[in-house]
């Protein structure tokens, strides 16, 4: 049957590839939008893990560190530093700010003040950490490089470092800067703090300050793109519906036109599990094929998304186990068409 | 011995909720070796009886042994193997897979089987040379003539030595060149140890038979004195689906013709009263009965042979088939 088959799908050649090309097409979008969702998280992820921190102590009544601000002054860090099961604890000023890139124009930011003596600094892939109060470390995608500056409250800054997916918001660059920095540009020089690190486990904490952990933070900092990323994380499971529709309305026109020979290969001694196989293998080797497509228009299509697209390697190599999956699903619509086709349609008469 | 023999094989299927019986009991036998040829016009089952024999369609009622063996009552795997090794088909329009080559038609069959593909193809290297196509075999049937499609298509249902080789209409997409090789190649297939049939409605063919049964007998030249029938009250003349031989008048009484459906039910065509003529296209066209009559009362009609029909009534149907508004119940 495996011949057959073949000699089908070469037979039919013109006919597959459109069908590998719709269905590849559409696995490639699906590809990329499992890489966008997946970014958002994974950006987040690498942001709040480079605080190097357990927990973070935030005033009650704010959603998150990355997600609303709330003032503290700077003195009740040292206080939780003092707290029973806190080993460390390091001041942070964090909000979303526009600097002016000059000739590049402005440029959404997420800002973090963090003290360059304590923890919560980015150590930076390329270039020095922030040591001083005119200069900072910044995602490459602000698209400036080390040595060039930014204005930010009437403010140079000076770009020492640079990080790489080092994100939140669907792609908004982080700039890590000085923690008395950020205090000037949010807080005019005040000595206020947004949140604060620790490390360790603090037994006990004033009631007007709460605890969050990473995961928590992580959680917050989700959510004002949740519908966001719900919406594109639905539109993926519709490209494999797609995908699976585009396949099945080419298996099903394939079966309609091989219901002759479907009856003669009945005639001439075929099962109907046999056809049910045949009709199935094409369809899988279809969208095998538009899955390999996919990984590859993935890759060229890449770039041309604006918000970060991580694809995994998981996602990849499932890609071809769910492209099996569409398929075998896919060949269904063909089942019945293949296993009851009466024999005697082979004669020309059907009676 | 590889005898066939079908007993009063009755085939019944409904269309459009109609009753349909394109075999009402046929019965034939051939013994080992012989050629039959099923002779008739379109439409007049000589494709459902190949299927049945094919074991591709149940029939109704009746019997088919080939070999001492009741073919009508196999299923599953006992059918699918009755149509891998004891029966080979040469469909009407060769109907070979347009995606396979020549050798890839003849080696399905084997390979549906479970047949290692050396042996496959080995079996259909010999066989294509033996029907003359050994330096056809790579390529497709679209890149074939008729004649050699049909070549292929009998390759195709000798692979597994069938003792039984069904042709259907094999010289009706054939040119006359075509049809004496092809005609040959047949008659050469009946041989001790396999007996083929063949339907078709061409009459050459009959001269290679060892019998030719005609499935719808001409009466055109039958003729004998017309005699009255005496019917009793709902006494059936003739049923739907029978063979056709006589036309019939109205004499006394009348007859309701009507029409059965699969489901046990009738519809009513029309109730002919004295001097209606009624049947008389079945044995014109050679068709079976498309409609049934029965005697609405005590009725007696008077059955004429086509030629008898023919001068007693000059100006009736049977000159311009209907034009002249009598029923037409049983084209």
């Amino acid at each position: 049957m495996l011949a057959i088959t073949i000699a089908d799908l070469r037979f039919r050649a013109r006919q597959f590839l459109i069908a590998v090309v719709g269905a590849g097409t559409v696995f490639a979008i699906a590809l990329l939008l499992a890489g966008m969702v997946n970014s958002f998280y994974a950006e987040i992820d690498r942001t709040v893990a480079s605080a190097d921190a357990d927990g973070w102590v935030v005033p009650e009544g704010t959603s998150g560190p990355f997600t609303s601000i709330g003032g503290m002054p700077q003195s009740t860090v040292g206080a939780i530093a003092k707290t029973a099961g806190v080993t460390a604890a390091s001041g942070m000023v964090i909000s979303l700010q526009s600097p002016d890139r000059g000739a590049l124009g402005l440029e959404r930011i997420m800002m973090i003040g963090a003290d360059p003596k304590g923890f919560g600094q980015v150590v930076p892939d390329e270039g020095e950490p922030v040591r001083k109060n005119n200069e900072a470390v910044a995602d490459r995608r602000l698209d400036l490089d080390i040595g060039d500056t930014f204005v930010l409250g009437g403010r140079t800054f000076h770009v020492v470092g640079l990080v790489e997916g080092m994100t939140m918001l669907g792609g908004t660059a982080n700039a890590w800067l000085s923690l008395k920095a950020a205090q000037g540009v949010l807080f005019g020089g005040e000595p206020i703090v947004t949140s604060i690190l620790v490390k360790g486990d603090p037994e006990q904490l004033p009631p007007t300050l709460k605890l969050m952990s990473n995961e928590e933070v992580a959680v917050d900092s989700l959510k004002p793109m949740k519908d966001a990323v719900d919406s594109v994380n639905n539109s993926k499971y519709l490209m494999w519906v797609v995908a699976a529709i585009i396949v099945a309305a080419l298996i099903y026109v394939s079966a309609l036109q091989r219901t002759r020979d479907f009856a003669v290969l009945k005639a001439v001694g075929a099962s109907s599990r046999a056809l049910f196989v045949g009709v199935a293998l094409q369809s899988v080797i279809v969208t095998a094929l538009g899955a390999l497509l996919a990984i590859s228009c993935a890759w060229m299509l890449k770039p041309a998304y604006p918000v970060p697209v991580e694809v995994t390697q998981a996602a990849y190599v499932s890609l071809p186990l769910i492209a099996i999956g569409v398929g075998i699903l896919s060949s269904l619509v063909a089942l019945r068409r293949a296993v009851n086709v009466d024999p005697a349609i082979a004669f020309g008469a059907g009676q | 011995m590889n005898d066939l023999v079908v007993k009063d094989l009755t085939v019944e299927y409904s269309s459009g909720g109609l009753l349909v019986r394109p075999l009402v009991k046929k019965s034939l036998t051939a013994e080992d070796g012989q050629l039959v040829v099923l002779l008739g016009p379109s439409g007049c089952g000589k494709t459902t009886l190949l299927s049945c024999l094919a074991g591709l369609l149940t029939p109704t009622r009746g019997s088919i042994r080939l070999g001492g063996r009741e073919i009508t009552r196999l299923q599953g795997e006992a059918l699918t193997d009755y149509r891998r090794n004891q029966v080979g088909v040469v469909f009407q329009a060769f109907n070979l897979l347009p995606s396979l080559t020549a050798h890839g038609n003849v080696v399905a069959p084997m390979a549906l089987a479970g047949a290692r593909r050396s042996v496959a193809s080995a079996r259909a290297t010999e066989l294509l040379e033996q029907v003359g196509l050994g330096d056809r075999m790579n390529h497709r049937p679209g890149a074939m003539s008729g004649g050699q499609q049909q070549r292929v298509a009998i390759a195709r249902a000798l692979v597994h030595n069938p003792p039984l080789v069904l042709a259907d209409e094999p010289t009706a997409h054939l040119d006359h060149v075509q049809v004496e090789g092809v005609l040959k190649l047949i008659r050469s297939l009946a041989q001790p140890g396999r007996i083929v049939v063949v339907a078709t409605h061409d009459d050459r063919v009959t001269n290679l038979a060892d019998i030719v049964i005609e499935l719808v007998p001409s009466h055109a030249g039958v003729d004998r004195e017309p005699e009255d029938v005496e019917l009793t009250d709902g006494e059936v003349l003739f049923r739907q689906g029978d063979p056709g031989e006589l036309v019939y008048v109205v004499k006394s009484g009348g007859v309701a013709i009507y029409q059965e459906l699969f489901d046990g039910g009738e519809r009513h065509i029309d109730v002919l009263k004295e001097g209606r003529y009624f049947g008389e296209l079945a044995p014109l066209l050679r068709l079976p009965r498309s409609a049934s009559a029965r005697a609405a009362g005590d009725t007696v009609v008077t059955a004429y042979t086509l030629r008898r029909f023919r001068n007693a009534f000059p100006g009736s149907a049977m000159q311009a088939p209907g034009l002249n508004g009598a029923p037409h119940e049983d084209g």
